[in-house]
């Protein structure tokens, strides 16, 4: 028997558009790890204390244990598998910072940490220490001690400026 | 050395595990599915202390979509586990202990449906007044949790020396305090879970964290009642353990629900579910009287230590072990009588947790030590050097230790130290309003590693050329985090001078790994060194003589590098980069020096014993890091809100092999260390968790951290010490709450006793001076 027309979830997912059949109180973070095998999204405190599970709905940072699948029909959701250089094989300078400045250790809060790195820096691309710890206050870490967080995102931010002054640099020439 | 980026150079080493992790790719071992899995869940207790009337499993049984069902009659083998003492059951038959105790499990085709079945599942009760407290289950005539008593007493520790009345009794001041130290969490991100496999071939494959892969694979197998062989346990990646995964958790549900329904099974404990059942570290009282001569020399040491070990034993004997040997610091005492008791309570169970009962233990002893110094009026940093142990002393327990000179090492550079400079003249900052304080304190640890004499503690390891070519390297270690995989590619880089992708490393999987003992006790980096150090002449011996005759020239001019073998001399200058190219100066490849010959050949097997004292003294240690802490600190004397400034911690543990590692390692442990100084306590109330979640529970966020923290390494060890580099897990979280502490008490007058500090204790009026020795408990 197919599930009832109501069902029906539809959402941009890293791209890509995605349906499914599932119940509108679904959460985000299931609809990801169960439905969509996306499992980049980590589950861990399901109570939207820990950020584990953070994902980018329109731009904008979401615990995604918080979300039900109805309040995000239409939306464009981005996950870490979403996250990448300008080759899809390569790592966003913002995953080769916390590589090269060891801004992980077991790495279960990683994905949700870069996710709010990217929402963090899109907004403010060089933070201050108070945009950094406001932006990543929502993201527990219980490995690193932060230190190597902070000057990932810290060096993140700097090799961000360069792209970004690059694509806006293109988009001036186009729109002249 | 201070350590930071700029000055590791080259040996700034990125993780392999590195961008699996930032991308998201790597699966661990809770993210894992197979097509036809079914997802299991555990019934836990309604009460803290109860008798289980009866179970009545038929409404659950009879659910559509449930394909097992299983309570404490479907456990073929022995119905208990627990790493030291198995006396924790799989399912109670009888009785319920604490909350976190499971009676039932079920397997069904969705985890709503395995949520349903577990409400269908009816258990009566006679409730029972639960024992929350270490004096309750102490009291006469309480009931006995156990049978392996007497009455609630898991375990008691004692050392005695000298005659401490007659020293007290001649002492020119003594100070006496209780220490009161918190029921931790370890709040691992990811919470405990994994894949159980029915393998078509009768086998078991056990996909589940642990810090120690054929531990749990012994437990299963005694669980379920088949050969070990019958099992693998595979067991990493692991989302963090801090010691919170050594015991079993959800494996034994998970196997005999797959073994029953004979389909692979998920499990994944909820955050709810994992605090209510999962460790904690003991919360400890610790009562120290410790008396000194008019000369600043502690003559007399009392200590009486009650650990609330909660409902089953798991490593509460010996934590309290490592507590007790710990309580004497690293200093030389006389006369001491210690006295550790530890608990069966019907609270939550306590265990293992990184320090391992060392950092209530040198709370309370470094809190003693600034007590007395402020009353002799001398410098606390120079009122601990007087009273310091010398190199050649034995140790805590009398035995005989590895002598180093770390611990005169990490006290000169901490006294050097700008930070701890400040404490002597401690600027007074116009700029901050009157209720803002500032004080700076400092701490010093010597801390054992390994599990200590007496105790099995079986190291070893493989070194192979595999028949790809590859350099392989195989131990029973975990990597939870901590770096291992790094630490290990960097080790044999070193060795060979090889490439890491000249390497194959294998770790966390009982069917391709040989037994080298667990990843605990700050024990992994050591034994693999010394594994490596007794495996490298054979196998470079066997390689350089078959290249020999490959190529014709003679061994003594050959050498391994990157690629394969090289003449001496052609090497060009070590680097770890991942160039897979040969370069066509190499004399043979790994590759083609791997087809020669059988596997075995290439094959090289060590076991050996982790290092212990020669003197008889059960849990001992030989070995121990030294570590000195500074920490500045900032109280807002109207919220009691205390900030931590500025921290440095000197750490004495031998060659650095990996910096970031090792940075990594010492910041976590210093802001774990934080949590516990100030914030986390999972509070219970009549034996039930009150803090049942990461929005209660309170971990330090990126806001609460040390606005600076600097890690300085004393790489130095004697000359030609066979024990290499020693761990670092642990050593960066044992002494920061005795800095916080002394630092509050410089800021504000208050002698804190008592963990997380209590903010009331803080919050002063500010027109009445502030009192020194408010104590409230």
């Amino acid at each position: 028997m197919s599930e009832p027309l109501e069902n029906l979830w539809a959402a941009v997912v890293n791209g890509e558009e995605r349906k499914l059949q599932i119940a509108q109180s679904t959460r985000l973070v299931d609809v990801l790890r169960t439905h969509l095998n996306l499992t980049g999204t980590k589950v861990s405190c399901e109570v939207g204390r820990c950020g584990a599970c953070m994902v980018l709905m329109d731009g904008e940072p979401v615990n995604s244990c918080l979300v039900m699948a109805y309040q995000c029909v239409g939306s464009e959701i981005t996950t870490i598998e979403g996250l990448h250089g300008e080759k899809e094989d390569e790592l966003h300078p913002i995953q080769q910072a916390f590589v090269e400045e060891g801004g992980f250790q077991c790495g279960y809060c990683t994905p949700g940490m870069v996710i709010s790195t990217k929402a963090l820096l899109d907004r403010y691309p060089q933070p201050s220490q108070e945009q950094i710890e406001t932006g990543l206050c929502g993201n527990l870490c219980r490995c690193t001690g932060y230190g190597g967080i902070i000057r990932a995102v810290r060096t993140a931010g700097e090799n961000c400026v360069s792209s970004f002054t690059l694509i806006t640099g293109e988009k001036k020439v186009n729109d002249l | 050395m201070l350590l930071n980026r700029e000055q590791s150079g080259k040996r700034w080493h990125l993780r392999p595990d590195g961008v699996g992790k930032v991308t998201g790719k790597l699966q661990y071992l809770t993210d894992m599915t197979l097509p036809d899995m079914i997802h299991g869940r555990v019934l836990r207790s309604s009460y803290p202390y109860a008798r289980i009337v009866s179970i009545d499993i038929t409404g659950a049984e009879a659910m559509e979509g449930v394909f097992a069902v299983l309570t404490s009659k479907d456990v073929p083998g022995l119905n208990r586990f627990g790493i030291a003492t198995p006396d924790q059951p799989v399912f109670c038959e009888d009785v319920v202990r604490y909350v976190g105790d499971a009676i039932a499990a079920v397997a069904a085709d969705s985890p709503e449906r395995a949520a349903r079945a577990l409400e269908a599942i009816r258990v009566e009760y006679e409730e029972w007044t639960p024992m929350d407290s270490t004096e309750a289950a102490l009291a006469p005539g309480a009931p006995v949790l156990h049978e392996h008593g007497p009455g609630n007493v898991l375990h008691r520790t004692e050392i005695k020396r000298g005659n401490v009345e007659e020293a007290f009794a001649a002492c020119e001041h003594i100070v006496a305090e209780t220490y009161y130290t918190p029921r931790q969490m370890h709040a691992y991100m990811e919470t405990e879970g994994g894949l159980f496999v029915p393998e078509e071939n009768g086998r078991l494959h056990v996909y589940a964290a642990t810090q120690h892969g054929y531990k749990d694979r012994m437990q299963l197998s005694r669980i379920i009642g088949c050969s070990e062989e019958d099992i693998r346990v595979v067991s990493s990646p692991i989302g963090g353990s801090f010691g919170g995964k050594d015991e079993l958790n959800v494996q034994p549900y998970g196997a005999l629900l797959a073994l029953r329904s004979g389909r692979p099974v998920k499990m994944h404990n909820s955050r709810k579910e994992s605090v209510r059942a999962g460790l904690k570290r003991h919360p400890m009282k610790i009562e120290m009287q410790t008396g000194i001569s008019r000369e600043g020399m502690i003559q007399a040491h009392r200590v009486r230590i009650t650990a609330d070990t909660g409902a089953y034993a798991t490593l509460g004997a010996p934590v309290l072990n490592f507590c007790t040997e710990h309580c004497l610091g690293p200093y030389s005492i006389p006369h001491v009588d210690v006295e550790g008791i530890s608990v069966y309570t019907n609270n939550g169970v306590s265990g293992e947790f990184r320090g391992f009962g060392g950092n209530q233990a040198i709370f309370a002893m470094e809190g003693q030590m600034d007590r007395l110094a402020e009353i002799m009026k001398m410098d606390p940093w120079e009122f601990r050097r007087r009273n310091m142990r010398e190199k050649t002393d034995p140790g805590p327990l009398n035995q005989r230790i590895l002598g180093t000179d770390g611990l005169s090492q990490v006290w000169e550079a901490m006294d050097r130290s700008e930070l701890w400079q400040k404490h002597q003249h401690l600027p007074a900052d116009p700029s901050l309003p009157p209720w803002i304080k500032r004080g700076v304190g400092a701490a010093i640890a010597m801390h054992g590693a390994g599990l200590g004499y007496g105790i099995p503690d079986p190291a070893g390891g493989r070194l192979s050329l595999n028949a790809e070519g590859k350099i392989e390297v195989a131990f029973s270690y975990e990597e939870f985090g901590q770096g291992l995989i790094a630490t290990l590619e960097m080790m044999l880089c070193d060795l060979f001078h090889c490439s890491t992708s000249d390497l194959s490393i294998i770790i966390g999987d009982t069917d391709r790994v040989p037994h080298s003992g667990s990843s605990t006790a700050s024990r992994s980096t050591t034994m693999a060194w010394m594994a490596l150090q007794r495996l490298q002449t054979p196998f470079r011996s066997k390689i350089l003589s078959v290249a020999s005759t490959l190529s014709g020239i003679p061994a003594d001019e050959l050498i391994t590098g990157i690629g394969g073998v090289w003449r001496k001399g052609q090497l060009p200058p070590a680097v770890t980069a991942n160039d897979t190219t040969i370069d066509s100066r190499v004399v043979v490849s790994y590759a083609d020096l791997a087809k020669d010959g059988e596997a075995e050949e290439w094959t090289f097997d060590t076991h050996f014993e982790y290092p212990t004292t020669p003197d008889n003294v059960v849990g001992g240690h030989y070995l121990y890091t030294y570590a000195a802490v500074a920490a500045e600190v900032e109280v807002n004397t109207l919220t009691g809100e205390a900030k931590l400034l500025d921290t440095r911690h000197v750490v004495a543990a031998g060659p650095v092999i990996n910096p970031m590692g090792f940075i990594g390692q010492i910041e976590g442990g210093s802001v774990m260390a934080l949590g516990f100084t100030l914030t986390e306590d999972a509070v219970m109330q009549d034996s039930r968790y009150i803090t049942t979640n990461l929005d209660t529970y309170l971990i330090p966020t990126i806001r609460d951290i040390h606005t600076h923290l600097e890690v300085e390494a004393i790489e130095e060890l004697p000359e030609g010490d066979p024990y290499g580099p020693r761990g670092i897990g642990e050593i960066g979280s044992v002494a920061l709450a005795p800095a916080i502490t002394a630092a509050i008490h410089q800021a504000t007058g208050v002698w804190v006793n008592r963990l997380p500090v209590p903010r009331d204790q803080l919050i002063k009026p500010l027109d009445v001076p502030l009192q020194e020795g408010v104590n409230r408990s």
